[in-house]
């Protein structure tokens, strides 16, 4: 499975205590005879991102989430010391349902390739601070595009170098 | 002694899968052109066509954020640590 049955609740607690404002977190995998999970919820900072520049960053933080870029690097850096990867980026929406939308969709691509490409998208609906609904997105090399996966299906650390060049 | 440079798992294919790079320059502009030049890969990447660092991409002199330094002109010393670390972010939109 993605998750498990306590990820799935540790996940549905912060949406739901973050609600009205999006949430967001990664989960790190170490693959190996008795793999290790490691949930890893991160601070959604969109707000402050839209004060500094709204311009730029016009959605608040009930309808975006901007992962602080303090946690991206510390978990990042937790990965390579301990021999983690990155295996699921998930994050709440609010009041609109579990779905993988355009702008999801165009973040999580650089330069029209799929940032982190063997990595599962989760995204937990919350409605009226209550969270639902999850569901499960991946790259689909053959469709070019992020498919729905069942969340029960296998998550994978895949995003360690070597297979990450093997998928472009 | 060298400017240590940090790559971020998105970015590594382009660097033939090295995560941590020493490099000689001396602000941040001069380090990128020189990240760019070498890993061609990365051209695009971390600036827009304009030579600006992308809006979904932060880059860090030791602890600090750019923005709040002096940009690309950020000077460099020997021993400090450049890290490029490009935005997780969506939305329901």
């Amino acid at each position: 499975m993605i998750l498990t049955e306590g990820e799935v609740a540790a996940i549905r607690r912060q949406a739901e205590a973050e609600y009205p404002a999006e949430c967001c977190g990664v989960l790190l995998l170490r693959e190996g005879a008795a793999p290790d999970r490691l949930l890893y919820p991160c601070r959604n900072i969109q707000d402050a991102k839209h004060r500094e520049d709204p311009a730029r960053f016009p959605a608040e933080a009930r309808h975006a989430y901007y992962m602080h870029p303090d946690d991206i690097l510390a978990f990042t850096r937790k990965a390579d010391a301990e021999g983690y990867a990155v295996a699921a980026i998930y994050h709440s929406h609010v009041d609109v349902g579990a779905y993988f939308s355009p702008t999801d969709r165009r973040n999580a691509l650089v330069a029209g390739q799929p940032a982190y490409p063997d990595v599962t998208y989760v995204v937990v609906a919350v409605d009226r601070g209550h969270a639902g609904e999850m569901r499960a997105f991946r790259w689909e090399p053959s469709a070019a595009d992020f498919v729905e996966v069942p969340m029960g299906a296998e998550v994978h650390a895949s995003d360690c170098p070597e297979k990450a060049v093997d998928s472009r | 002694m060298a400017v240590s440079v940090y790559i971020p798992t998105p970015f590594r294919a382009h660097t033939g899968n090295q995560a941590q790079l020493e490099l000689e320059a001396s602000d941040v502009k001069a380090l990128l052109d020189l990240l760019e030049a070498r890993f061609g890969g990365l051209r695009g990447l971390v600036r827009n066509e304009a030579g600006d660092v992308h809006h979904h991409v932060n880059v860090y002199v030791n602890q600090e954020e750019i923005g709040v330094l002096q940009g690309q002109a950020t000077a460099l010393r020997p021993g400090d640590e450049v890290t490029i670390v490009p935005a997780l972010a969506g939305g329901c939109a």
